[in-house]
């Protein structure tokens, strides 16, 4: 990456404390940031350039969908083993907890056998691109401070999500739509904070993207404004905001301000354009689902998001709500698998057909699993100590399993994956050390994970 | 690689320091010794030192023979005062009133007159709330909110409008239930009105509201302990970074790497707030209270007259209602509007009362203390988890800066521990106190500070620029009584704060394109409230009431998209609430105010010492393109109207004076006609639809064809984009 660097040398050197990164981010929007760049390590795969998380927000049960576990079916209705009984969980009592079946068949799986319940028949003809994680943990049960973790690797408030960690370290690809996107089919359960930039400056900050109306705020033209007069005045803003400039040495913000009317003028364009599926095949809507059944909404966002990674967006958080079955798990989760199914395989079958599997991480997890004991009469309460996740895309290699939970799907025990582990191996898949990507906050070096996180097993993924 | 690996350096404390150990400690550690200030030969241009702050910088700056801004213009003084001091532009009379003003006195005089303004408090109070991490709802999911944050808001202003002694504002903040713990009890002849003293001290104790402001999980199955530890454990982080310019987090799980805290003193910290708890302060006086319960049975039948309405809609819902249930309904509404009148609009006979919110009594969150009984020793706890205790830790000053002010570190009441810190904390051999807050003041006058991390005077914050001047200023400030208004007008009538911002040569961009050591004047961005004020202001909308509960303007669609539960924005009732100022809008942690977020507002999970000033497309999108500029470029418009009725030359002249504050030129004078003349006629290629689009004119705007009045408007809307709208020199 030479120039890169030096650019940036350049521009903090004339730069006037964080105002600088409006500019550099401007130019740097080809290439990687000067903090990318020196946490880039070329022994990582770096096999990666976007990510596109898909989140099934409230917690999908891991025994109805990747994690098969017979000996619950054969235990149904009987009292936990002692063993278990020390875990702590949100609401039920342990004590007297009684063992619940699963409530979907499970089946293997394309040439790898790949075991994936019932629920998710279209997901399963692509087996083979999918490394399900079975043993993903943390230790906390309720959705608030879970989803913290799942988003930002810590439970406090205030930290940056792991999108706003990407596009600090590798930039963005686009002059005209923003780097790093929020969706959701109903709501982010923790409000913006779901891809809030935290201590990072704002530019790293998640844009919420609405799939209907005006995908983003304040992009369309005040009602009274002509295309004809709002060109009329931002011709004349340039020239007069040039001119404000040039009386005004070693101020690089009044340059970046300037060309932020640039990008918020193409950026009115371009939105637009992105969310219109008008010119997409009637046999690609069939292929997402789009068609107005329950895969309706969901499917336009994978749509969308392939959109995005062909104009360079680099990461794409897809949420959908809402997973959190305490009654008739049975029931919630055909409805919210049955809405998720097709449109994901549409998204993987469609990056593959473009070429853009290879280089696109699709990752797949709620914020914690669910209790294999059974709340109230058919529900299944929140559960963080062993969780399933998958990963496919951006260089992996399917059809396989890593990590395991014990024969009650309670606990992770092989392979234990925290969520900071999650993080480390997405951002070595992306080429960057999640130990080097820093930023200091507080008297700290920060980093999206924490204290923790291991990346080693970013390599057993691309193994074949 | 990570300094933690590198620096293995660990300081261990012995609970005693020597002399020579104490004068080992870091800088910031020590107490500020009075500097020598820089005379003769030390300083080659004494014509650019207006007072001793001037006398440190330009010593500094000639030896490194980097030379100095000159003065700013008097129209770019005035502006850069205002929006200081009171954060709203000057009008054109304010701004000609100060340039024709000749006497020596004009600066000293406007600064005066600022100081005094009630919307002083409004803006410096701002800087406060942004270091306190003030929110009006708790943040994580449920993002519940903390109904009353809002006194703690109301306190910050009134206690920088009244130039409180930041000595006592801090005794207060942290402690005064316990310095002050004077009960309320009435003076017999006088039930309604409180002594003074007491009502002095009723108000000091809503400075503990600080406390109330953490972010807290609100969801089913919290463990009581852990809750009572995360609390704690932003007590002690905030109240370090606050008051202590401290970062002790770190000390939390393992020894402090860099500081002299060792995760002993974090958790005697703790001990300090450990039994302390938040409760509920009755503001109406027990009287007004004895009232409230008096009235108690009418306010019941405005909830039961409600209940009754609502059993009735339930009970016919949807359905077309026959001639009697149209009577009954009305039977209803009637008993509910006059239950509701029967209300008194003020509490008995005390005026300026209202009941501002039914069926309670007002109060604030304040902190008072557990029961004894109840509490609970803190633990060391290895690596910071709460599944590894060690053994228990007594409240205490940290030993390192114990040592530095001379005296022992134990504190022994519990009921009183606060106090003792408190009192530690703002004598003035303390170290850290002082200097933290005149860095902060430095820093929101001139946009960096001496130390450029006001939050961390450790070893991994910035080295000072000039440590002599800092020190200096912090002893002035105790010698001052602690008195923040006074540093005002002494920073203010220093060179360094008159100097231009619009200058500087390569030499300047090559040895200090930071401007670390004040060769000039830093410009400053807007911030989000300020520029929201100035918008308003400018169109004439601005409503300057203060005080009072959060106030909640419309949202468009599109911004309030992201709300999980849009009831949690619920909108101000009186339109005119939607334009009073930023500082007043309602803080919530989940979802920031939008046109906020998009510039900068600090998130308020933890304590912000600086706002980022970053330069993002969002912001270009809100100022061309939102709704609410929209409509304030037709207020704008209006006003221009009035001051003439059909002259572009006294239009483009008043536009450049109320938004830039300054004389438009020949050359743009033209330029903005020309403009108004093509947007004019953008406007007349399709009228019908410019009628319908431009919507309901004021009275003046109106006057005008509705081509005229849209190219006005659009002249101003392009004006309000302007980077010397939302940037100041």
């Amino acid at each position: 990456m030479p120039g890169v660097y030096s650019r940036r040398q350049a521009l903090s050197q004339f730069g006037m404390g964080l105002g600088a990164f409006g500019l550099a981010d401007l130019l740097a929007r080809d290439s990687y940031s000067q903090e990318g760049v020196e946490a880039r390590n070329d022994s990582l795969p770096g096999t990666a350039e976007h990510v596109i998380w898909l989140f099934m927000q409230g917690g999908p049960s891991q025994v109805e969908t990747f994690d098969p576990k017979p000996a619950l079916a054969k235990h149904d209705g009987s009292l936990l083993p002692e063993e278990f009984k020390k875990f702590d969980l949100a609401q039920i009592n342990t004590a007297d907890a009684k063992v619940f079946g699963p409530q979907f068949e499970f089946a293997k799986h394309g040439e790898s056998g790949l075991e994936i319940s019932s629920l998710f028949p279209e997901i399963s003809k692509h087996a083979d691109k999918l490394a399900v994680v079975r043993s993903c943990y943390h230790e906390l049960f309720i959705h608030g401070s879970a989803l913290t973790m799942m988003h930002t690797g810590t439970r406090l408030l205030g930290h940056p999500s792991a999108g706003s960690w990407v596009v600090y370290g590798l930039g963005s690809e686009t002059q005209s739509l923003p780097s790093y996107v929020a969706m959701t089919d109903s709501m982010f359960r923790n409000g913006t904070a779901t891809f809030s930039s935290g201590y990072l400056p704002a530019i790293y900050q998640g844009t919420y993207l609405r799939t209907t109306g005006m995908p983003i705020q304040n992009l369309g033209r005040p009602n009274g404004l002509t295309e004809t007069s709002q060109k009329r005045v931002l011709d004349q803003l340039k020239k007069w905001n040039g001119r404000h400039r040039d009386n005004r040495p070693i101020d690089s913000r009044l340059d970046a301000r300037i060309s932020n009317y640039e990008l918020a003028f193409q950026m009115q364009m371009a939105a637009p354009e992105l969310i219109d599926l008008s010119k997409e095949t009637a046999a690609t809507k069939e292929l997402y689902g789009i068609d107005g059944s329950a895969t309706d909404a969901f499917g336009k966002m994978c749509l969308m998001s392939r959109r995005m990674v062909e104009r360079g967006v680099r990461y794409m958080h897809l949420v959908d709500a809402d997973w959190d079955a305490h009654g008739d798990v049975k029931g919630n989760h055909q409805s919210r698998g049955t809405a998720v199914d097709k449109p994901i395989a549409g998204l993987l079958a469609d990056l593959e057909a473009r070429g853009l599997l290879e280089k696109t991480l699709v990752v797949w997890s709620g914020e914690f699993g669910r209790t294999p004991i059974m709340q109230g009469s058919n529900g299944r309460d929140h559960h963080p100590y062993g969780f399933s996740i998958w990963m496919a895309g951006g260089g992996i290699k399917g059809g396989k399993v890593i990590g395991a939970t014990d024969d009650f799907g309670f606990n992770a025990v092989e392979d234990r994956f925290h969520v900071n582990d999650l993080h480390a191996t997405m951002m070595s898949l992306l080429g960057v050390n999640h130990e080097e990507l820093t930023y200091l906050f507080e008297g700290r070096e920060r980093r999206l994970t924490d204290v923790g996180g291991q990346n080693d097993i970013s390599r057993r993924l691309l193994e074949g | 690689m990570n300094r933690c690996f590198i620096i293995l350096a660990l300081l261990w404390m012995p609970s005693q320091l020597t002399g020579q150990e104490v004068a080992d400690l870091p800088w910031a550690f020590r107490s500020p010794q009075s500097p020598a200030v820089p005379v003769g030969d030390q300083i080659k241009h004494p014509e650019l030192v207006l007072n001793s702050i001037d006398a440190f910088i330009q010593a500094r700056l000639d030896s490194m023979n980097l030379a100095r801004a000159p003065k700013a213009e008097k129209h770019t003084l005035v502006r850069r005062a205002y929006f200081d001091l009171i954060g709203l532009p000057p009008s054109p009379e304010q701004i000609d009133a100060f340039v024709n003003d000749e006497s020596g006195n004009a600066w000293i005089n406007l600064i005066n007159n600022l100081l005094e303004s009630p919307q002083y408090g409004e803006r410096w109070g701002r800087h406060w709330l942004d270091v306190a991490r003030y929110a009006d709802s708790q943040g994580f999911e449920g993002d519940n909110s903390i109904p009353n944050a809002w006194r703690y808001r109301d306190y910050v202003i009134k206690s920088f409008n009244d130039d409180k002694p930041y000595d006592q504002f801090v005794q207060e903040q942290i402690a005064a239930d316990e310095i002050w713990p004077d009960n309320l009890d009435l003076d017999p002849k006088r039930v309604y009105i409180l002594a003074e003293s007491k009502r002095r001290n009723m108000e000091a104790r809503v400075g503990t509201g600080f406390f109330a402001l953490s972010p807290q999980v609100a969801e089913s199955a919290l463990d009581a302990h852990r809750l009572k530890h995360e609390t704690l454990t932003d007590w002690v982080d905030t109240t370090a970074s606050v008051f202590m310019g401290l970062t002790v987090g770190c000390a939390r799980c393992h020894e402090h790497k860099f500081d002299p805290i060792s995760q002993e003193d974090y958790y005697a910290m703790q001990a300090i707030f450990a039994p302390s708890t938040k409760e509920y302060l009755h503001l109406h006086t027990p009287m007004m209270r004895g009232d409230w319960h008096w009235l108690y049975p009418r306010l019941t039948a405005v909830e039961e007259a409600k209940i009754a309405l609502k059993v009735f809609r339930s009970r016919t819902g949807g359905r077309e209602l026959n001639d009697d249930e149209k009577q009954q309904r009305e039977q209803l509404r009637n008993a509910l509007i006059e239950s509701v009148m029967r209300l008194p609009d003020n509490a008995n006979s005390v005026p300026n009362e209202p009941f501002d919110i039914l069926m309670t009594s007002p109060t604030a969150t304040v902190l008072g203390h557990d029961h004894p009984k109840l509490l609970k020793p803190v633990h060391f706890l290895d690596r910071g988890e709460l599944g590894h205790k060690e053994h228990v830790v007594k409240a205490a000053i940290p030993v390192s800066l114990a040592n530095s002010t001379d005296r022992d570190q134990a504190i022994t009441k519990p009921f009183e521990s606060r106090k003792e810190f408190a009192l530690w904390l703002t004598q003035s051999d303390n170290p850290l106190t002082a200097r933290v807050m005149m860095n902060r003041i430095w820093q929101w006058h001139f946009g960096r500070g001496i130390i450029s991390t006001p939050n961390d005077f450790g070893e991994m914050g910035a080295a000072p620029t000039h440590p002599e001047l800092l020190d200096w200023l912090a002893l002035s400030f105790i010698e001052h009584n602690w008195s923040i208004k006074e540093m005002h007008r002494l920073i203010m009538t220093s060179y360094a704060y008159q100097a231009s911002s619009q200058f500087g040569t390569d030499e300047h961009e090559q040895v200090d394109p930071e401007n670390k050591y004040f060769w000039r004047m830093n410009r400053r961005r807007l911030e989000a409230e300020a520029l929201w004020d100035s918008v308003h202001a400018t169109a004439g909308t601005i409503n300057l009431k203060m005080y009072g509960r959060p106030v909640v303007p419309p949202l468009a669609p599109d911004e309030i998209a992201a709300l999980r539960e849009k009831w949690q924005w619920p909108i101000s009732g009186d339109p005119a609430e939607h334009t009073r100022r930023g500082v007043y809008i309602m803080v919530r942690r989940n979802f920031r105010f939008p046109m906020f977020e998009v510039f900068d507002a600090p998130i308020t999970s933890v304590s912000c010492p600086q706002r980022d000033v970053t330069t993002v497309a969002p912001q270009a999108l809100w100022t061309l393109n939102s709704p609410s500029v929209y409509r304030q470029a037709k207020h704008l418009a209006n006003r221009l109207v009035q001051a003439s009725p059909n002259d572009p030359n006294v239009w483009v002249q008043t536009l450049w004076k109320i938004t830039l504050a300054r004389t438009i030129t020949d050359q743009e004078r033209a330029e903005s006609i020309d403009l108004l003349n093509a947007l004019e006629s953008d406007a007349a290629e399709n009228l019908e639809q410019t009628k319908a689009n431009i919507g309901q004119l004021e009275t003046e705007l109106a006057t005008l064809t509705p081509q005229r009045a849209a190219g006005l408007i659009h002249l101003c809307l392009t004006v309000y984009n302007l980077n010397e709208f939302s940037f100041v020199d």
